[in-house]
């Protein structure tokens, strides 16, 4: 049971052309719907029936989502994908991008169709040179083919897709971050309320989502609700991009169903390297609480079992680390990428990530003192929940994991000047 | 009776004894009279006497005219003008101390965020007319070079009490 | 009005209101540094957290709306913790340099320090520091201790209009700068001084002068533009105006005022003071006590009155004296049978002076102006000459009402204009008839007697139409004539088609006015034929240039320097000059003054006076002296009220100042305020036959308008202090063979002047800027007549 959804047609030749994609069924999803003019509403109670829950890390039910849209406002609606993918660790949008980039034209379609906004933008990373490549090429065939454009199949539905590439800063994947700089502004979080869907890009209403949500639509509504609710667990429906990384045999995305046990997900992955025993496991990207080997081993990958264990799902990066890792070290790099990608609009996390970074550094050359492990529960506990975004949460979490899990650790830095491991 | 014991005390002397005891007592012990001027009592490193303005060891004045120590001053006995020298840096232009107001309380010095003025261990100055009494900034950084060494050393020693 | 909880207290806060809002109002206080009234939210500092019932996080009071029913905790342990973390992290990097701040004593980051600070930091690692930014004479910069509030750059982009400072680079490595290294040119920018709530912005010209604790602060008005901005003077030792800061009036100039007067006190301690009484005898200069002065000022103009008559006295006044002032100057002088009266120095047309309103005024109040739908600025430089009537405009323009020009020079208004018509001043009537014309056939309204031949040659541009029917959607609109339309030598006609715009459009005339008291020098009749209240003089004198012109036998001049204030400077220095006796009532001295007075009398300037000023607006606003004045000057009045009671005149036995304006204001009760005329067609407009005669624009130098503000060094150091020099757009300047740099001479009434040519495309064609006010620019005659203009 793998790769069912985005990943569906991985298998065959040119996987990202439209004709390997019109073969496999895709589009008959977008053509029905114009065809019969289905309501958006049924479109809205067919995801929520599928329980599909956002996959950038909040895990938001985006049929709840897309219904927030304001229905009769007249004016501009815009759908934003958000393939800002930065998170350290995650690395399954690009490969969406690259081998299935016309399932998420079609799953933008028809959420551009459903919440009534006839141009989309899919703000792609800086660095994704060759996803974008791709992306463009795709929207091409798409436009060629009359599937996007004025008056699709003389349905009278238009929708207009662009692609904008980012310039490489990690909080424009934050969605007000990432609208402010489709504005053409610096890409600074904006203060919620308002929400994008009241106020969005260039003050219009807006819906953003992930990559792998909406090229999780078109299969959602061409096999049913059910079906994708089935695949997965209750409220955790569908199968999901895991990017698995660090001390494995075989690391890359697997697309597994949501609830596969972690231990199911680690053989796939070849098991940890070089015959070691694992000692953590960070969940979710490198802003979600890291788990100790024990924990882990026991836990399913779904979002409510992850968050029972005490982490998060997030987008589905799983980092593993073997008994050779420094939690030390591992933690001071990313302590420093939270600290050298803060975009300094809001006083803690400008100054608290900056101090966060500059202890961990500290302890881990070992010139930590005793009172340093406390003052970095303290200022990461300053940082945690008072800030715009949630970039702040984010460089404190994992602050907060590390010494729950591995003070210990960090203790034999103070003490004796070098590292355990 | 008393006037009997009374009477009999008075013929032997004994409070005249007394008053010699005690004299004798004090023949042989350590002298304790300090003969000023030519010998001194020791002073506190605390000693509150006459003012001083400090230089770095570069010869730069620490004074940063932040006006603390006139604005702390309870007998309004200093007065600052300030102003910005052509390097930029934050200089008085007017430090003055009118020592005839002064109440040698030591808040100035308590002030100072840059231990600039400090009150030295000298109390023996006159001035014969008043106005020898108005200590100007000139005045004030001429006894703080002189006596740099002394001032420093104080500071040291009371370093760990401050 | 919903109804939420405070700490406990309940109270009713409005539908919307922010929580902070609704707190202030309540007198419940929330720390904050980057929130402030008159600017956008940013919810950065993150200082006003607070709790809120129900809510899992702590949430910024200045960023979240009240609901009904919300309970909020500003001092709950939650709350205080937020605030006491945040603070830790604000102080982290801000360097520990409070004594030498200029910010010291006044911060808001120390006294909220004290309240929500630690007294030890457990920050050991290294501080931020920062590179400071130069931004020009006015601000002074310490960028280590920015907080990135960011208050400074939403004023730059919300009320200024510029963005000039901004955020570069990112997270810790933010700094707030400007774009490469152009400074900040803004004619509000001294208002970030204010704005920012730690020592990283301070004064320039305050630098290291004084600390907060040791000054006093005191109300007065300024008097430089029509505005009447209220200001706090900060005296220091009750002796020295070391600092000038905006007092807030909403009405007026709200919590803003422009660098002109917020930078003009440093005129006050210029070396150019006169101090003391100075008496000219026989060509040489001494100081004498007031007594031998006056005496001197008596027989001077005794001597002057028996010789040749009242007549041959006249009497010139800055609209930068205070209404005490000007009004005890007409009264002195009508009482001594001189009615040589005037204080239009700048103005060349008086033909329609009888039938002007009693003052010419904005015609609304300022706060009005944001509310216009369309507006038509005719010869205004409003950003430079009235920045705070600019910010009013630019707020209905950036809310889409439709703002209009006709100027001679394209100025670079920070607001959307609508329509613009870039001509030579001496086109102003044709576009004006033009649109008078378009609005005629836009209302279809009968044409006023005369209009039709008046206008028979001209002919409706799209622009014409497209003002006529804004002019007129608009509900509400307003025609504003600026200083270079009222000091026009066709001023009455372009008076006459803005009135008749007006009229057709059913919109409000105004004007605005040059100078701080010019509406209270019209009211107090400091003019030749009027007296105080508007009411006609029983004898009609010259008016300002007729004196000049006709070379009067003595003159007497309150605070003015007409070689470089007249429109004819050339005219005004020679008939100075050649007169048998000037006296001087002034602030200061020039060398240009020591030549052709024989008596200077010095007299207290701004603040050191008490004094009423009249607004554009029509407000009366009454302040104090609030420095003694310098020296052996004394405040104008007085010296006005002696040489009354010298000259044996009647009526000048007032004790305070306040009995000279209560006399004014007895005699002013039933002012008219209307600004409209009778209607009076003007001559016939030909062709555009003066389209090739090149004329100069005579601009007045945005920091030379008066003489404190010529005299105030940071100013005169800024970008807006431009050089003398002969501005020209590209196309006149080849016609003419002149290059940007090379110097060049212009020639006008048999005056020459060589200055630097400056090829400026914003000039309109056929017209030569030329700024007037500036004394390297006074040896050129007239203002806004054709000049010709060759390479050296």
């Amino acid at each position: 049971m793998a790769n069912e959804v985005c990943f569906s047609t991985l298998h065959l030749d040119k996987s990202w052309a439209l004709s390997t994609y019109q073969a496999a069924g895709g589009y008959a999803v977008w053509k029905r719907i114009l065809k019969n003019k289905t309501s958006p509403d049924d479109i809205i109670s067919e995801l929520k029936t599928s329980a599909l829950r956002g996959r950038g890390g909040a895990g938001f039910p985006t049929g709840l989502k897309w219904s927030f849209m304001p229905r009769n406002t007249p004016g501009q609606k815009y759908i934003v994908c958000n393939s800002d993918e930065g998170e350290p660790g995650t690395c399954k949008d690009r490969d969406i991008l690259r081998y299935n980039p016309h399932a998420l034209i079609e799953g933008m379609a028809i959420a551009g169709y459903t919440i009534g906004a006839s141009i989309g933008y899919n703000y792609m990373r800086g660095e994704f040179y060759e996803p974008y490549d791709r992306f463009e090429t795709a929207l091409e065939e798409a436009y060629k083919a009359g599937i996007l454009g004025k008056n699709i199949f003389k349905s009278g539905v238009d929708f207009d897709l662009h692609s904008h590439i980012g310039a490489g800063a990690y909080i424009c994947g934050e969605e007000t971050a990432l609208l402010e700089s489709l504005e053409g502004k610096k890409g600074l979080p904006r203060f919620k309320p308002p929400f994008p869907a009241s106020y969005g890009l260039f003050g219009r209403p807006t819906t953003i989502n992930n990559t792998e949500t909406l090229a999780s639509v078109p299969y959602i509504l061409a096999n049913g609700g059910k079906w994708f609710l089935e695949l997965g667990r209750p409220n955790n429906g569908g199968s999901k991009l895991f990017s698995v990384s660090g001390h494995v045999n075989k690391p890359g995305n697997y697309e597994v169903p949501l609830g596969t046990p972690f231990a199911e997900l680690l053989e796939m992955a070849g098991g940890v390297w070089k015959g070691k025993e694992l000692k953590a496991v960070i969940p979710g990207g490198s802003s979600t609480p890291v788990l100790p080997a024990k924990i882990a081993m026991e836990m399913d990958m779904d979002y409510d079992s992850i968050a029972k264990a005490g982490s998060m799902l997030g987008a589905g990066s799983v980092i593993i680390m073997d008994e050779t890792t420094c939690m030390v070290k591992t933690l001071g790099r990313l302590a420093y990428f939270y600290y050298d990608e803060s975009c300094g609009q809001c006083t803690p996390c400008r100054e608290g990530t900056g101090w966060l970074s500059r202890v961990v550094n500290r302890i881990e050359i070992g010139k930590g003192q005793q009172q340093d492990l406390d003052l970095l529960l303290d200022v990461a506990g300053k940082i945690g929940g008072r800030t715009i975004c949630g970039l702040g949460d984010a460089a404190a979490m994992p602050v907060m994991s590390f010494l729950n899990h591995y003070r210990d650790e960090f203790q034999f830095h103070v003490d004796h000047k070098r590292c355990m491991v | 009776m008393k006037i009997i014991t009374d009477y009999f005390k008075s013929l032997v002397l004994i409070e005249l004894l007394k008053g010699l005891m005690l004299t004798g007592k004090y023949l042989f012990k350590k002298n304790v009279t300090v003969q000023y001027p030519e010998e001194k009592t020791p002073i506190s490193p605390r000693f509150r006497g006459l003012h001083a303005l400090r230089r770095y060891p570069n010869g730069e004045e620490r004074c940063i005219a932040c006006k603390l120590c006139e604005a702390v001053c309870p007998a309004l006995a200093i007065t600052i003008e300030s102003e910005q020298r052509e390097d930029g840096s934050r200089r008085t232009k007017r430090y003055d101390i009118d020592l005839t107001k002064c109440i040698f309380c030591g808040y100035c010095e308590e002030s100072c965020p840059v231990d600039s003025i400090v009150e030295t261990h000298i109390f023996e100055y006159h001035g014969e007319e008043r106005s020898d009494l108005y200590m100007t900034k000139d005045k004030l950084l001429a006894v703080g070079d002189r006596y740099e060494k002394d001032i420093a050393a104080n500071r040291a020693a009371d370093a760990k009490f401050r | 009005m919903v109804s939420i909880e405070i700490d406990g207290k309940k109270i009713q806060a409005r539908d919307g209101a922010l929580v902070i809002e609704a707190a202030d109002d309540a007198g419940v206080y929330i720390p904050r540094f980057c929130y402030h009234k008159k600017l956008s939210i940013a919810a950065n500092c993150r200082m006003c957290l607070i709790e809120v019932e129900k809510a899992a996080k702590p949430l910024p009071a200045c960023a979240t709306p009240v609901t009904d029913g919300m309970v909020i905790f500003t001092k709950s342990p939650k709350a205080i913790d937020a605030q006491k973390g945040v603070m830790e992290f604000l102080l982290i990097n801000h360097p520990l340099d409070c004594p030498i701040c200029d910010q010291g004593g006044e911060c808001e980051l120390q006294d909220i320090a004290m309240g929500y600070g630690s007294d030890v930091s457990k920050f050991t690692e290294k501080k931020r520091v920062v590179k400071d930014k130069n931004l020009g004479p006015l601000i002074a910069t310490d960028m280590t201790r920015c907080i990135h509030c960011t208050r400074c750059v939403r004023f730059g982009a919300e009320v200024a209009g510029v963005r000039e400072l901004g955020a570069t680079g990112r997270g810790e490595h933010t700094e707030i700068g400007t774009y490469i290294t152009s400074n900040v040119s803004s004619e509000m920018s001294g208002n970030v001084i204010d704005l920012c709530p730690v020592g990283a912005l301070t004064s320039k010209p305050f630098r290291f002068s004084a600390r907060a604790w040791e000054l006093v602060e005191r109300d007065t008005i300024a008097p430089h533009d029509c505005i009447g901005s209220n200001l706090k003077v900060h005296v220091c030792n009750g002796r020295e105006v070391v600092r000038v800061v905006p007092r807030e009036n909403e009405a007026i100039n709200e919590t803003w005022i422009s660098d002109r007067d917020r930078f003009s006190y440093e005129a006050l301690y210029s070396d150019d003071r006169l101090k003391t009484p100075m008496l000219k005898e026989n060509g040489a200069w001494r100081e004498v006590d007031w007594e031998t002065a006056l005496q001197a000022v008596i027989v001077g103009i005794n001597k002057t009155i028996t010789d040749s008559g009242a007549d041959r006295v006249g009497a010139l006044a800055a609209p930068t004296s205070t209404l005490e002032e000007l009004y005890l100057m007409q009264k002195l002088m009508r009482q001594m049978g001189v009615n040589n009266i005037d204080h239009r120095l700048r103005q060349l047309d008086f033909s329609d002076q009888q039938q002007a309103p009693v003052f010419p005024w904005l015609g609304q109040p300022i706060n009005n102006l944001e509310n216009n739908n369309a507006v038509l600025l005719i010869g205004s430089n409003v950003r430079k000459d009235q920045p705070i009537a600019a910010h009013r405009l630019r707020k209905a323009g950036v809310r889409g009402s439709k703002i209009m020009t006709l100027n001679a020079v394209d100025y670079d208004f920070y607001m959307p204009i609508m329509a613009k018509i870039i001509t030579s001043p001496m086109d102003y009537k044709h576009q004006l008839a033009g649109i008078a014309k378009a609005l005629l056939a836009q209302t279809k309204q009968p044409a006023p007697n005369g209009f039709e031949k008046l206008v028979s040659k001209v002919k409706i541009t799209a622009s014409h139409q497209a003002i006529a029917s804004a002019l007129v959607e608009g509900s509400v609109s307003s025609v504003l004539l600026g200083p270079q339309a009222i000091n026009h030598p066709e001023a009455s006609t372009l008076r006459m088609l803005a009135q008749l715009i007006t009229l057709l459009s059913q919109s409000q005339l105004g004007y605005l006015s040059e100078a701080g008291n010019s509406v209270g020098a019209w009211m107090a009749g400091m003019l030749p034929h009027r007296v105080a209240g508007g009411k006609d003089a029983d004898k009609t004198g010259l008016n300002a240039l007729e004196m000049l012109h006709k070379g009067l036998r003595a003159y007497v001049l309150l605070g003015v320097e007409p070689e470089i204030e007249s429109a004819e400077s050339v005219i005004a220095s020679r008939a100075l000059n050649d007169a048998d006796f000037v006296v001087s009532l002034t602030s200061f001295s020039s060398e240009a003054m020591r030549q052709y007075a024989d008596v200077m009398l010095p007299i207290a300037p701004f603040a050191e006076t008490s004094a009423t000023f009249i607004n554009a607006e029509g407000q009366w606003q009454s302040v104090a002296g609030v420095v003694p004045p310098l020296g052996e000057t004394r405040p104008a009045w007085k010296v006005l009220r002696v040489l009354g009671n010298l000259f044996g005149c009647s009526g000048f036995d007032y004790i305070t100042s306040d009995d000279v304006l209560t006399e004014v204001k007895q005699l002013t009760k039933d002012c008219q305020t209307d600004n409209t005329v009778v209607w009076c067609c003007p001559a016939p407009i030909t062709t555009n036959s003066n389209a090739d005669i090149l004329v100069r624009i005579a601009e007045v130098q945005m920091y030379a308008g008066d003489s404190l503000q010529r005299r105030a060094q940071a100013l005169q150091n800024t970008h807006d202090a431009d050089f003398a020099a002969i501005r020209i757009n590209k196309a006149c300047a080849k016609k003419f063979g002149l290059k940007d740099g090379v110097k060049a001479t212009a020639a006008q009434n048999g005056t020459e002047i060589t200055l630097p040519v400056v090829v400026d495309d914003n000039v309109s064609d056929n017209s030569v800027l030329i700024h007037c006010g500036l004394r390297d620019s006074a040896a050129l005659s007239t203002d806004f007549t054709p000049i010709s203009i060759r390479p050296v």
